[in-house]
């Protein structure tokens, strides 16, 4: 298992060298650059552009503005934000951790939901129940994300029951933790809400999926004529088998967690990193873009490095070869 | 603090008394205020940041030697009591407020105005735009403290916008100079910082902000301004600023009641006059100093073609343009009927600058066939228009595709010229490629952009004048240049050297009338500021300059009347 560990943290390497060279050159080739909106500017002289263009390491050539920016990352120095005037692994800082809890709340109430709902429609497949959540499945699986933020939105703001935008709503200074913490998780339902309403659906579908495959086995028609409980039947022979492939699905969505949650959290105004990177490419923030593609990618190859070590965990197949 | 005073000085009392707010009797303390941004402010630096979303939070922070007043536009004292200059008007000497003290307790004196001018503004290593605005031809200011409360400033030359630029925010020495020596002032005073690194004179201080979702501003009990009877200001005691990008959220909020204020887009007022709540009051305060307008390329050393260049180079066929466009139509779609046509690069929002005299090319087709006939165009049997060497008139159009108002107004404009016979191709562009075209490569026919205004025209001087960077329509080339212009250059170099009030308005009245004469710059319309607030304010007093907070210390939430349900705030913390 440690072999595997250390190999997955290799390969790491070459995989964010690439990815962050080709696109430091694409933010590079697009027309424009982060000063465009200065240069609009009656008051603004080009002359005091140009200095802050070499304030920035930006009239270098490009492939030695990219070595440089590269020498800095191994000093876990992402560079500086032009918009901002402060460093970017302080912005990220700030905005990954509203991502990552909007990310573990959906993912983990989102598979709380899905998978006993699953195993309640697998074990009675073809029954009037089981169609019903298949329908309501199929309907999460074909909205759109921001479609389904859209309408939330729309009907929470039409209700009142849930605030919108933002991680709080107090402001009072002697606000207990016990408040605070009230406030966050209410702000945190809307987007999270969205989130957990589209993926619902297609773990659903897996998992039932699984399960009926798994439970249609030779080994568990055989624990079933032994006689072995109904509850172990379903829970030990039939359901763990069952979660395997579903750990590489966990492994893929933990990976996944800035891009999924980007365009939800633009509409229900959650401020993560979605937002942050949208708008420095938007503005060609060259530093910040590329300080954020570097967390995505370092997030998705250890996301993915989770599953496998989940999937080897719960299977000792996995293990022992 | 004014026990602290040795003498008592009698036209200082005057002056002091003078522009104090006058006190209310039903003016309470207390209070807070929760407002939104539409924009991430940036840092807390008013040196080095200045795009609107850090002004608008460093505006409460900060203060200058002098302010321009939110409602008459005039430059009024504000750390400085008084000024004169000398006799060859290039020394001014500004003797400062005894009084005022930093939000952490030093007293300010004229040190941290040298400071600020010389360590921070003419600083090589720190990049700011404040440099281009205060250097007069390239030449830098020099400053000199005088006494403990009086500085002097030595210009290169006679300027008279200096006073107004005298509203530059001033910083305390005793904080930033160790950062300014260790090179580290540019990244400074950032999202990063703590609420005690950021330290002005002015009415709030920083208490709390987490980036990119709110700012808390509390009460500076230091700030030196009283009301009439001696009470402290500001009445208020917290602004509490929320970053709300989209803007249709923000109208949510404040229909619900969690905003106290917000600006309004003209669909947001539609939006809100539908079902408006009962505590709600709407301010319009006319015309925004913004302004649209459409520039055809006029530069012979451009790359478009040779018979288009002679085209736009051809006054009456900007005439002709500017008769056709439907501009109440532009306003009755664009900003639902609330706005303003535009005819000049001056608005009746200035009423110090805006000359009404100016030759108006009001809507009537007939008369811009009548130009286009006199400099030799034709309609063709198609119904299409063509010059006198058979060229068929066709240009393109552009402008920036992230603004979706400006997209429509194209529109709009094409099917105007269209009735004129006119070929306009539409194509919006990415603000990148927009800024590249016009500012480097200059290919483009036509544009149709937008400015943000300011009071005294000198600071839109680099689009008025031939050498300027943004003189859109004929960058950069001698052999372009009309003789108008250069009656313009002229204007602005004259204009900015003479103090009396009356000589420069001639001078920039004169201006006004030449460029409208001339049409460089086709104008549209601009749209109305328009401000909802909660009904629970006193002192308030919103302008299209100042906006809602030009005099945010002297605001205060009326008191509640007995019997109300609404829970609030109590007074007098």
């Amino acid at each position: 298992m440690k072999k595997l560990v250390l190999k997955r943290l290799l390969q790491l390497i070459p995989m964010l060298i690439g990815m962050s060279f080709v696109s430091f050159i694409i933010i590079q080739s697009s027309p424009g650059d982060y000063f465009a909106q200065m240069k609009m500017n009656p008051e603004i002289s080009p002359e005091t552009i140009e200095s802050m263009k070499v304030n920035f390491g930006l009239d270098r050539p490009i492939l030695v503005q990219y070595l440089l920016w590269l020498k800095n990352m191994c000093k876990l120095d992402f560079g500086v934000s032009f918009a901002y005037h402060i460093p970017v692994r302080t912005l990220i800082k700030f905005r990954l951790k509203n991502t990552i809890c909007l990310a573990i709340f959906s993912l983990v109430i989102s598979w709380v939901i899905a998978l006993p709902l699953a195993v309640f429609a697998g074990y009675r497949e073809g029954t009037f129940i089981d169609k019903i959540f298949s329908m309501l499945a199929y309907l999460s699986i074909s909205l759109p994300s921001f479609f389904v933020a859209l309408l939330f939105v729309y009907f929470i703001s039409k209700t009142n029951l849930l605030p919108l935008g933002g991680t709080r709503s107090i402001f009072e200074v002697d606000a207990s933790s016990f408040a605070l913490f009230k406030d966050y998780m209410e702000h945190l339902l809307v987007p999270g809400l969205v989130l957990c309403l589209v993926n619902v659906g297609g773990l659903f579908r897996l998992m039932k999926n699984n399960f009926i495959e798994t439970f249609n086995t030779p080994y568990v028609l055989a624990a079933w004529a032994r006689g072995v409980p109904r509850n172990s039947v379903i829970f030990k022979h039939a359901l763990r088998n069952a979660l395997n492939p579903m750990f590489t699905i966990l492994g893929m969505e933990i990976g996944g967690i800035l891009n999924g949650a980007a365009l939800t959290e633009i509409i229900c105004g959650w401020p993560g990193m979605g937002s942050l990177i949208l708008e420095a490419v938007l503005s060609h923030d060259l530093y910040l873009v590329m300080g954020s593609l570097v967390i995505s990618g370092f997030l998705l190859i250890v996301g993915n490095l989770i599953g496998d070590i989940l999937i080897a965990f719960f299977d000792p197949r996995i293990r022992i070869s | 603090m004014c026990r602290r005073h040795r003498k008592i000085n009698l036209v200082f009392l005057f002056l002091v008394l003078f522009f104090c707010v006058p006190g209310r009797s039903d003016a309470t303390h207390g209070g807070s205020v929760v407002i939104s941004s539409s924009s991430i402010p940036k840092s807390f630096n008013p040196v080095v940041a200045k795009e609107t979303s850090t002004t608008f939070i460093t505006g409460f922070i900060f203060e200058g030697l002098t302010a321009t007043d939110g409602i008459t536009q005039q430059v009024k004292p504000n750390l400085a009591i008084s000024w004169n200059i000398d006799s060859t008007g290039k020394i001014w000497t500004f003797y400062l407020r005894k009084d005022v003290y930093w939000n952490d307790g030093i007293q300010f004196t004229a040190r941290d105005v040298k400071f600020t001018f010389d360590r921070l503004i003419f600083n090589p290593d720190i990049p700011t735009s404040s440099r281009d605005v205060l250097s007069i031809d390239g030449k830098p200011i020099k400053v000199e403290v005088v006494e403990k409360f009086a500085v002097r400033f030595y210009l290169p030359e006679r300027f008279a916008p200096f006073l107004r630029l005298m509203g530059q925010e001033i910083l305390p020495e005793h904080k930033y100079k160790q950062i300014v020596d260790r090179k580290a002032f540019s990244f400074s005073m950032g999202l990063d910082s703590k609420p005690e690194d950021i330290v002005g004179t002015g009415p709030f201080m920083l208490e709390d902000f987490r980036p990119g979702e709110w700012v808390i501003l509390k009460k500076n009990k230091r700030y030196w301004k009283k009301d009439s009877q001696g009470n402290s200001l500001p009445y208020i005691d917290r602004i509490i600023i929320l970053t709300i990008p989209d803007q249709n959220l923000a109208l949510l909020k404040f229909k619900k009641g969690e905003l106290d204020m917000i600006s309004l887009r003209p669909q947001d007022y539609l939006l809100l006059m539908k079902d408006k709540p009962a505590d709600v009051k709407i301010f319009n305060v006319g015309p925004s100093l913004g302004s649209e307008f459409l520039v055809f390329n006029q530069n012979l050393d451009s790359s478009i073609a040779e018979y288009k260049k002679q085209w736009f180079r051809n006054v009456k066929f900007r005439w002709a343009v500017s008769c056709a466009i439907d501009r109440q139509t532009i306003i009755d779609n664009i900003f639902a009927g609330l706005g303003h046509p535009l005819y000049g690069p001056v608005n009746e929002s200035v009423p110090e600058f805006y000359n009404n005299r100016i030759r108006k090319f009001h809507y009537d087709l007939r008369k811009a066939e009548m130009y286009l006939a006199e400099a030799g165009f034709k309609k063709g049997s198609d119904g299409l228009l063509y010059d006198r060497d058979g060229n068929q008139v066709s240009f393109s159009l552009i402008t920036n595709s992230n603004n979706s108002q400006r997209i429509e107004q194209a529109n709009l404009i094409r099917t105007d010229l269209e009735k004129l016979g006119m070929k306009v191709n539409f194509l919006p562009v990415d603000f990148n490629s927009l800024v590249t075209r016009i500012n480097s490569t200059r290919d483009w026919e036509a544009v149709l952009l937008g400015l943000t205004g300011s009071v005294d025209p000198h600071f839109g001087k680099n689009v008025w004048v031939t050498s300027g960077h943004l003189h859109l329509w004929n960058p950069g080339s001698p052999s372009s240049v009309y003789s108008w212009e250069k009656e313009i250059d002229s204007i602005f170099q004259q204009a900015a050297m003479i103090f009396e009030p009356e000589k420069r308005k001639q001078l920039y009245d004169r201006w006004q009338e030449v460029f409208c004469e001339n049409q460089p710059m086709i104008f549209t319309a601009t749209s109305d500021v328009i401000y909802a607030v909660k009904d629970k304010f006193g002192n308030l007093k919103p302008t299209v300059y100042g906006g809602l907070f030009h005099n945010i210390e002297e605001i205060y939430i009326l008191p509640i009347e007995s019997g109300s349900s609404k829970a609030r705030k109590k007074i007098g913390k």
